[in-house]
């Protein structure tokens, strides 16, 4: 059997756990740069009368006017508190499969089912004892099923978070309540066709013949048949692939014309994507970089630009990178607009040790390849960018992200530590 | 740092292994009595996925000799025991207490205090 557990609105709580005062109160997490909502815990959910997906700026009174409390994402807080959960449910099993920062499967196998319900109910305890997480838990022979559960889990009050689909009647009752859009993994066109059967809950579509469904919806739709019919598809997988493309994009904290600053940001972005690759023994063959204006804006002129530049060799190394991206990025620039955001994109990646050469070129890979490893030395040991190119400049603040209401990093630096005291204002 | 484990906190990476003499004269004698130096958090986490550190920022706990720019480290896994410090919230505010289990008064418990750092400099 497998668990899903998944944190109840996770960026939310995790800034709860450090504000006492904020218990039971509405709290909203805001995207990079505070553009719009990302995350909303229950309490600012039920304020359905404040249209959440609007941009910041257009619902900032009426946040205000709710007492609702606004963070700026702190994903160095989300990310310890995240690997906090998962270690955690380590405790449980050895077979933990990280599905997403706040959602793991849990491989349960090695317990009887009649001590599941006992088992699941003390996972979300204990998670929510040790870290201060809240999370909900559903179990079932599948993937998709445990899934589903637990949805249910934390849909129906009586279920009180933990649903455990230990035998037929608890599957047959869970499928009935979902219709077919509650389905994980269920397209609309999918679900179009499945309609016109005359299915209407999730519980109908375990009956729809497996033919038509094979027919219909392909593989994918019968794997997603067969899970919910019970039928293992999904493994539990732990190891991750490794990515075939990797890039980075932010927008910058203010508009920017200036070419220097640009140029910092791009060099700033291209060190973060090589280390990534890097880390997974990759060398990128291509390489893109884009530019543009913002595009919601009534009164800025409008510009966009990409460029793809093809590597000489596949490289992984931050100096060759960066002087690439430059080259691409001032043929793109063009002076006299207010830009919004650069990104760099790495693709076509291949592994390092199958770097093809060319007959005219040798790279001195021992140079290079030497002083890289002594940065990332450095940076991992110091700090990132404890070691930088100078193109990276040092006027990060001209062109970072605004986080005007980021939490301290509590658990990851020790000038941010949570305060105790009486005379804290 | 590497990524994904940049932000744990983690046990230090010792080796108890022997190391290969280093000395370009005679080999050391201690060759095969090496350890790895102490480590604090051996002695004063023991559960790292639980364990938070707070500082204090003034001598409104002076009772429990607990002063301003101390730090707790505080275990949220474990149930306090009788007489055990902790750290509570209170109408939203933190708290410390010592835990009185004959007390009617129901605390909303935060974490039990395992250590205090203090400076004596």
């Amino acid at each position: 059997m497998i668990a899903l557990v998944d944190c109840n609105s996770f960026y939310a709580s995790c800034e709860q756990v450090f504000r006492p005062d904020l218990q039971n109160k509405p709290v909203v997490v805001l995207s990079n740069n505070d553009g719009c909502v990302i995350a909303a815990n229950k309490e600012a959910k039920a304020l359905t009368h404040i249209p959440m997906f609007e941009p910041v700026f257009k619902i900032k009174e009426v946040l205000k006017a709710n007492n609702v409390t606004c963070f700026s994402s702190n994903y160095t807080l989300y990310a310890d508190m995240s690997q906090r959960v998962m270690d955690t449910l380590r405790e449980f099993s050895p077979n933990v499969e990280e599905y997403s920062i706040d959602e793991s499967f849990v491989d349960l196998s090695h317990y009887p089912i009649s001590q599941l319900d006992a088992i699941a109910n003390e996972i979300k305890d204990r998670v929510h004892k040790n870290t201060g997480i809240p999370v909900g838990v559903g179990v079932a022979k599948t993937k998709s099923l445990s899934k589903m559960a637990n949805k249910f889990a934390k849909k129906v009050a009586k279920n009180n978070g933990v649903y455990v689909v230990e035998n037929e009647e608890k599957r047959t009752a869970m499928l009935k309540y979902f219709s077919l859009k509650d389905i994980w993994g269920i397209g609309r066109q999918h679900k179009i066709r499945v309609e016109k059967t005359g299915a209407k809950s999730a519980y109908d579509f375990t009956k729809v013949p497996l033919a038509w469904v094979r027919k219909e919806m392909t593989v994918v739709g019968e794997r997603l048949w067969r899970e919910l019919n019970n039928f293992p598809c999904h493994e539990m997988t732990i190891k991750v692939d490794k990515k075939k493309g990797i890039g980075t994009a932010k927008s910058f904290g203010y508009k920017l014309e200036d070419y220097g600053l640009i140029e910092e940001a791009t060099s700033y972005y291209v060190a973060e994507v090589a280390d990534l690759l890097r880390q997974q023994n990759s060398a990128a063959s291509y390489l893109e970089v884009f530019l543009h204006t913002n595009s919601f804006s009534n009164t800025d002129k409008q510009y966009r630009n990409k460029i793809v530049i093809t590597l000489d060799i596949p490289t992984n190394s931050t100096i060759k990178l960066t002087q690439e991206a430059l080259k691409g990025l001032q043929k793109i620039y063009k002076p006299g607009y207010r830009y919004k955001k650069v990104g760099v994109q790495l693709f076509g990646l291949v592994h390092d040790t199958d770097i093809q050469t060319n007959l005219f070129y040798q790279p001195k890979k021992s140079e290079s390849s030497k002083l890289t490893k002594v940065i990332d030395e450095l940076n991992s040991k110091f700090g990132k960018n404890c070691v930088k190119l100078a193109t990276v400049g040092n006027r990060e603040k001209q062109w970072a992200l605004i986080k005007e209401h980021r939490s301290p990093r509590f658990t990851t630096q020790w000038n941010e530590l949570l305060t105790i005291g009486k005379s804290k204002s | 740092m590497e990524s994904g484990k940049a932000n744990l906190v983690e046990k230090s990476k010792k080796s108890y292994r022997v190391k290969r003499p280093s000395q370009t004269g005679f080999s050391s004698p201690a060759t095969h009595y090496t350890e790895p130096r102490i480590d604090l958090n051996d002695a004063l986490i023991n559960n790292p996925s639980s364990t938070f550190y707070v500082r204090v920022i003034d001598d409104s706990f002076s009772e429990f000799q607990i002063l301003k720019d101390d730090v707790l480290i505080i275990d949220k896994s474990l149930t306090p025991k009788q007489n055990q410090l902790a750290v509570i919230t209170k109408e939203g505010a933190f708290e410390i207490t010592r835990i009185d289990k004959d007390s009617k008064e129901e605390i909303q418990l935060w974490g039990v205090i395992t250590y205090i750092i203090k400076s004596t400099l």
